[in-house]
């Protein structure tokens, strides 16, 4: 603002002189507030012939029309039209591997505890940010997820559970960085610190921005399937973040410590498709985007997602080492 | 002598500077055109082909700026949009047109992006409608407001804020801008459903700019998926049986004839509520109540842009990284990573051509409770909503169950307690005027 009003001020004073509204004593006065007056006149020219701001493309009114003209066309057209619906097998496999870090791993820096530091930093120790955590024995790459985005059949296993997943925050983080939850599922969110939260879920399908009281738990049903996990924030101690991802059905891991996952009884026979996900990952969404030879032979995409077909009652191995480069910064 | 050669010296800088103006100008104005949420293209890294697809679909869906359009199945009452739509002009009869670009686009923008001219000088910022989230409602939080919530807003203004109130203007003067605000939010969560379908279902290659085909024209599925989309995940939001309004408990409801003990037994109780760590009142309103608590979170308008940016630094970050390592590369590793950098450059050059678009983000700042200027409105109900489901968008959590019949925080009972409290605390003599301490003086600025 200030930057704005400054040369305004300086360009109204200017003006008024250049039209000879104000006495020319004064004028005279103001002989280099004019002059800058008139170079912030100049500057604010040049300002708005300045740095190209990209607002995308415009609506082409012929094509606009002609899919306007299909609107209310009826479906069954469609129908005759469409694919073959995709083939299902029968039984089930099992997907586990690893993701090891390749270089050295970042060190996490304390998170920035700005109040509340006898909870939130007991001792004076401020936990560590968790946004790439490597194991530093193994190499091993924690909190990616890996989740099925579309099941053609669901094995009793990977079922909506009825169990309530515990969600609890302590010394000012949220225990479980990155949680998978299926849609119905009841999330008791816990607050084990002695000061109050607010839990603040902001999904592109699910919100929730509940005041979680010392102590206290607040259960909480996800309601829709998300494609990518949401932030969790609590606006009171804005350096605690976490993700949650609720999916229809549990085939979903989080990685271990070690880096290690596994989604058991997948469908086999039928092509899955796997998303992988990372918070800090540099693809669009989070996409982990893995460009390495032996990523290409899993037929990995632009996006993080790879196809696989499992023969019933397979256990198929993915070692995957991943490049710093597929992180951001 | 001095001040004519000066005056001399001016007029022709002057005339240079107009005359460098001319050129930034275009001959002959163009009827406004709807732009693209540019972030949300740009961070998800779509190609050209599908942004052009968005803006045809969109306009297919919902007609331009000075020609709007409504499908029968989003329930918009389009001569109420023709009627906000277009250049402002005025008929023999004295009827008014182009209400919206009259009364409301040199703030909200064209696009109802929040991003008109004036955007960038007024504080709070006017809302962008596209995400369709509003703040002052009486529904539950995740839920899109009322047509009653918008006319409220629109007849009463936002106190404290650019936003007036156009309770002066006729009745369906108002329903109209009333519609057009909503078609605009229709519009703008439509455009967000277009970018997740194409990120979801579609492939593309943001290096060779290639990707499979979203053509509603020739692809039946794929026009029935989006018109899917249309009906369950934007129309359904607006329509009175998606909307669920928080409906007070009757016997919790404070009586209006409480005598004065009853009521500072209420208030006390509020108090002590909004410094315990039950309600939390205290953590950002500050223990003043002036709003000097925690004021380093974001409202979600401002947070996504500010993710925009901060991915855009890092990115450059990771450019400078990649270029330094290209050094110990050779071969065909070298070409590989040299084609990933190029790509990367030039993801950065287009970000930061978007970034500039941006207005700077601000922190969410708690609201002053002294000042008996409550934005979403100062009757007991006003607050108990605010209270109960907090504000959406922003970091003001919630005190009431999240979805009907879900587990509350807080009892309708300690919510009426705060809100006795809230209502109280303009009146509290630090509130007010405080007198001037002795032999000071006036404080000149």
């Amino acid at each position: 603002m200030s930057v704005v009003s400054s040369p305004l001020y300086v360009l109204i004073s200017g003006g008024a002189c250049l039209a000879g509204t104000m006495p020319s004593s004064i004028c005279t006065k103001r002989w280099s507030g004019s002059l800058a007056g008139v170079v912030a006149l100049g500057a604010l020219m040049v300002a708005g012939c300045g740095p190209r701001a990209d607002f995308g493309p415009v609506a082409n009114a012929k094509a606009a029309s002609e899919i306007r003209a299909t609107f209310g066309a009826s479906a069954a057209a469609g129908d005759a039209a469409g694919g073959a619906a995709a083939s299902t097998g029968t039984g089930w496999g099992t997907i586990r591997g690893r993701f090891t870090y390749d270089g050295t791993a970042p060190t996490m820096p304390p998170y920035n505890v700005n109040k509340d530091q006898a909870t939130c930093a007991p001792g004076g120790k401020t936990p560590p940010q968790e946004w790439l955590i490597v194991d530093s024995g193994t190499g091993g790459i924690k909190n990616v997820a890996v989740y099925l985005r579309e099941a053609s059949r669901v094995h009793d296993s990977a079922k909506p559970s009825g169990d309530n997943l515990l969600y609890d925050q302590k010394v000012c983080v949220f225990l479980t960085h990155v949680c998978a939850v299926t849609v119905g599922q009841s999330l008791d969110i816990r607050n084990s610190d002695n000061v109050g939260h607010n839990t603040n879920i902001a999904g592109k399908k699910n919100t929730f921005n509940q005041t979680i009281p010392a102590g206290a738990t607040i259960a909480y049903k996800v309601q829709k399937e998300e494609a990518t996990p949401a932030p969790v924030n609590c606006s009171i101690h804005p350096w605690m973040v976490g993700y949650l991802l609720p999916r229809e059905n549990a085939y979903y891991a989080v990685s271990a410590a070690d880096g290690s996952f596994e989604i058991a009884n997948l469908p086999a026979g039928e092509k899955l498709d796997i998303q992988v996900w990372h918070e800090s990952a540099a693809g669009p969404g989070g996409a982990l985007v893995v460009t390495t030879p032996e990523a290409k032979t899993l037929g990995w995409t632009n996006k993080g997602r790879l196809t696989i077909t499992l023969q019933p009652d397979e256990v198929k191995e993915i070692q995957v080492t991943v490049p710093a480069s597929a992180f951001k910064g | 002598m001095m001040t004519q050669r000066f005056h001399a010296i001016c007029w022709s800088l002057l005339a240079v500077f107009a005359a460098a103006l001319a050129g930034c100008v275009e001959a002959e104005s163009e009827p406004p055109k709807f732009r693209l949420n540019m972030t949300q293209v740009t961070a998800n890294q779509l190609v050209p082909a599908h942004q052009q697809a968005i803006a045809d679909i969109l306009d297919a869906m919902f007609g331009t700026p000075d020609k709007p359009f409504a499908l029968p199945e989003t329930g918009l009452d389009l001569r109420k949009l023709k009627m906000a739509a277009g250049p402002v002009w005025s008929d023999q009869a004295g009827g008014k047109h182009g209400l919206y670009r009259r009364h409301c686009a040199h703030c909200h923008g064209i696009s109802g992006a929040g991003d008109g001219p004036t955007a960038m000088i007024v504080n709070p910022y006017p809302r962008d409608y596209r995400p369709g989230v509003y703040k002052f409602k009486s529904t539950f939080n995740p839920n899109e407001p009322t047509d009653e919530d918008l006319h409220h807003t629109l007849m009463d203004g936002v106190p404290g804020t650019a936003m007036p109130a156009f309770s002066v203007l006729p009745p369906d003067e108002v329903a109209a801008l009333l519609e057009y605000v909503k078609y605009l939010s229709m519009r703008g969560q439509m455009e967000s459903l277009l970018v997740e379908f194409i990120v979801n279902n579609l492939d593309y290659d943001p290096v060779t700019e290639k990707g499979s085909p979203l053509d509603l024209v020739n692809d039946p599925d794929q026009r029935e998926e989006v018109m899917a989309l249309l009906a369950d995940d934007v129309v359904a939001k607006w329509q009175a049986e998606g909307q669920v309004v928080v409906v007070p408990d009757e016997s919790a409801i404070p009586p209006n004839d409480r005598n004065a003990a009853e009521l500072a037994a209420s208030v006390k109780a509020g108090n002590v509520l909004f410094y315990g760590t039950k309600a939390n009142c205290v953590k950002c309103h500050g223990p003043t109540g002036l709003g000097d608590g925690q004021q380093d979170d974001y409202d979600i308008w401002s947070k996504a842009d500010r993710q925009f940016m901060l991915d855009t630094d890092a990115l450059a970050d990771s450019i400078k990284t990649d270029t330094a390592s290209l050094a110990e590369l050779d071969g065909e590793a070298w070409d590989a990573a040299n084609a990933e950098l190029d790509a990367k450059k030039r993801a950065l050059v287009e970000r930061r051509e978007v970034a500039a678009g941006l207005l700077p983000p601000r922190n969410a700042i708690p609201r002053n409770l002294r000042t008996n200027m409550f934005r979403g409105g100062r009757r007991p109900l006003d607050i108990y909503r605010r209270i109960h489901q907090g504000i959406a968008g922003t970091p003001m959590p919630a005190g009431g169950p999240a979805v009907p019949g879900a587990q509350g925080t807080l009892t309708e009972q300690e919510m009426w307690q705060i809100v006795d409290y809230i209502r109280s605390l303009p009146f509290e003599p630090a509130s007010q005027p405080q007198e001037r301490p002795l032999n000071s003086e006036a404080v000149v600025y």
